[in-house]
């Protein structure tokens, strides 16, 4: 049965890639004229998919407090398939903003000529902590897995095996100690660097003092917040394909309905607020996302699907590990409206008087909607990552892993 | 009838300024810019003289002329706000781009090294004034027919003109295609490449309403500085803090 939506599943992403790939080739040879963001609205669906790809990463953040600060033990079992994870969105992540660069052959630049003083700048830097954290946490995971699989000569691959395990034959109750140190240690340090993390996300658009609507000290607080809720979502639902074992999904939902909760409040807040101030800038903004023309993306696709209908299900069916995880799918497959609908507003909305009398050019209107092209690359991008994902759990031992790792923390 | 005539076109002013600027330590210039409101009649000579001196492709404009109505009908009142790239002084531009690819030089003109940007785009969003716009690659001859033939059609109307990018920051930059700085932000430099040879920037020259004042605003005997000290000066959304370089008289 797994096996078949397994199967089924790939098929889709290589479907997925063939239909992508125009996009890719319109991308590639003719660079950014087929897209639709313009200078007034400079970032578009694929800065949105990068967000939420930086979200999705969170899960093993939240797995990591809930098992070393919360001492839920058990969910120490998710850790290789919760660091694979990170490592497939990261992936994810860095190609598709590659592609939304103007000069992606330029990135070597963050290493020459850096910035210190810009959050942009951190957010690479931090973006670089997490594979330098999330890498060796999954090797020294599955290292012991890996010994044994590149041992059993039956195996398809084991010398593949054998290499990732640097040609190690036995695996000591000393080597696991270590290994166990090792994670520990990475676990700890991952608790910092991921809170910075996440909230540098917020920090970006925290810090401008000329976009309104962003320019709050809450924007941190909530992009950490929006992290944990897709990350926790994303992580609770593949534990339920993966490890379906109650004692996983039952605690993690809990804890998603509490994130969700505190979420949805800090988003009420922050439109509260903003319609308080009666600034102009953001009244207007708000009034984008609420009543403009996809006042449904916040309505239907944000509150009913993603926020109401979860929390009815993680209220109500708390026990039901079906029913959690259905609630944790749809809060991930509407988290993009999220993304979009802190991204474009603010952008939407013209910032000098007069400006919209000026100069006409497709490039230099408010108006924003990803054309074809764009969805074509998202595609794309989500297929590679989905792809990666599915041969990475079934050639690596990041299910296998996980078993009795409680016993370290 | 007793009143004395202008005894010297402002131009002429402002060039003799700029040669004497030249003659200053680099270093000692501070470039500056007043925009007279009450004399702008938005003809829109000014945007139309920096996309022809920098060749500009569309969708990619340096310098604007917004278009303000206030009052109710009948009283209503329009004026026109010319836009160039302020050249703050505290730039939020410059902070936000993560590479260094835009700074603010000891002249105080913020410019962009076209080979370092790297094309994120964050500092069009960090602009205050939507003073970036950003080279998406695109051609005013793309919808031109294409004939065979050296002097007609899509190719040879490009090549005649579009291909060859203008000298900005007096480089010699290669023919558009996909190398910058398409992919790039752009944005007004003070026209760096005809400062250098003592020509005033191509808005100043060209706004016939003598709106546009530019010169070095630390000398205390150019026609800038004396508009910097006028009690009509003004800044742009000054409650940010991003000190322009360029000032406006109400
Ligand atoms: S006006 Fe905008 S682009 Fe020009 S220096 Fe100021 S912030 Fe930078
Ligand atoms: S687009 Fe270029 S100049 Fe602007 S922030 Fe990015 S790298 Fe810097």
């Amino acid at each position: 049965m797994k096996n078949n939506w397994e199967r089924n599943l790939i098929i889709v992403t290589i479907i997925g890639l063939v239909v992508g790939s125009w996009g890719m080739y319109q991308r590639l040879a003719y660079g950014h004229l087929g897209m639709n963001y313009g200078s007034f609205v400079p970032w578009g669906l694929w800065v949105a998919f990068d967000l939420f790809f930086l979200g999705l990463t969170a899960g093993a953040f939240l797995i990591t407090i809930l098992t070393y600060v919360f001492r839920i033990k058990l969910l120490a079992n998710l850790g290789p398939l919760a660091a694979f994870t990170v490592l497939v969105t990261l992936m994810s992540e860095l190609l598709i903003i590659s592609l939304d660069l103007g000069h992606p052959w330029r990135v070597y630049r963050f290493l020459i000529t850096p910035n210190p003083g810009s959050m942009l700048f951190w957010l690479v830097v931090f973006i670089i902590s997490m594979w330098i954290i999330y890498v060796p946490w999954l090797y020294f995971l599955i290292r012991e897995q890996l010994i044994a699989w590149g041992n059993d000569g039956a195996r398809a691959g084991h010398k593949v095996y054998r290499f990732l395990a640097w040609g190690k034959t036995a695996y000591t109750p000393q080597d696991r100690q270590q290994d166990h140190r090792r994670t520990r240690f990475l676990s700890y340090i991952s608790l910092p660097i991921g809170v910075i993390f996440f909230g540098a996300h917020g920090a970006i658009f925290a810090i401008l003092h000329n976009r309104p609507l962003w320019n709050s000290a809450m924007l941190p607080l909530i992009f950490i917040m929006a992290a944990l809720l897709s990350g926790g979502a994303l992580i609770t639902f593949l534990a339920y394909l993966y490890q379906p074992d109650d004692e996983l999904i039952h605690p993690l939902g809990h804890v998603v309905l509490l994130i969700l909760l505190s979420f949805l409040f800090l988003e009420a807040l922050q439109i509260f607020v903003g319609y308080q101030s009666k600034i102009t800038g953001i009244v207007t903004s708000l009034d984008l996302i609420i009543i403009g023309p996809y006042w449904w993306a916040f309505w239907i696709v944000h509150v009913l699907i993603g926020s109401l209908v979860p929390a009815f299900l993680l209220i109500r069916y708390p026990e039901n590990s079906k029913m959690v995880a259905l609630a944790c799918f749809l809060i991930i497959i509407t988290f993009l409206a999220v993304r979009l609908n802190y991204l474009i507003p603010d952008l939407a909305v013209y910032k000098l008087q007069g400006l919209q009398n000026t100069f006409f050019h497709q490039r230099l209107r408010p108006e924003y909607t990803p054309n074809l092209n764009e969805w074509l690359v998202a595609v794309w991008v989500i297929s590679l990552g989905l792809l990666a994902f599915l041969l990475g759990t079934r050639w690596l031992p990041v299910i296998q892993a996980g078993r009795g790792e409680e016993e370290h923390v | 009838m007793g009143r004395d005539l202008p005894q010297e076109d402002p131009l002429v002013r402002m060039q003799r300024d700029l040669k004497r600027a030249l003659q200053k330590k680099p270093e000692d210039i501070k470039w500056g810019m007043v925009i007279d409101i009450a004399k702008c009649i938005g003809c829109h000579a000014c945007t139309i003289a920096c996309v022809a001196e920098n060749k500009l492709p569309p969708g990619v404009v340096y310098r604007v002329v917004l278009e303000e109505e206030t009052g109710h009908y009948p009283q209503v009142r329009r004026r026109f706000v010319p836009r160039p790239c302020l050249h703050c002084q505290n730039p939020p531009c410059v902070k936000a781009c993560p590479v260094t690819a835009t700074w603010k030089t000891e002249q105080g003109a913020v410019i962009i090294d076209y080979n370092k940007c790297i094309g994120c785009r964050y500092c069009l969003v960090a602009c205050p004034y939507a003073a970036r716009t950003a080279d998406f690659g695109e051609w005013y001859t793309a919808e031109t027919a294409e004939l065979h033939g050296k002097l007609y059609g899509q190719k040879a109307a490009a090549n005649g003109y579009e291909a060859h990018p203008a000298t900005e920051y007096g480089k010699k930059w290669p023919e558009r295609g996909h190398g910058s700085p398409v992919g790039n932000a752009r944005k007004c430099h003070f026209c760096l490449h005809r400062l250098k040879v003592g020509m005033l920037p191509a808005c100043t020259t060209s706004c016939i309403g003598r709106a546009t004042i530019f010169g070095d605003r630390t000398d205390p005997h150019s026609l800038v500085y004396e508009m910097i000290g006028s009690p009509r000066v003004y800044v742009l959304k000054e409650e940010l803090g991003t000190r322009p370089s360029v000032y406006y008289l109400k």
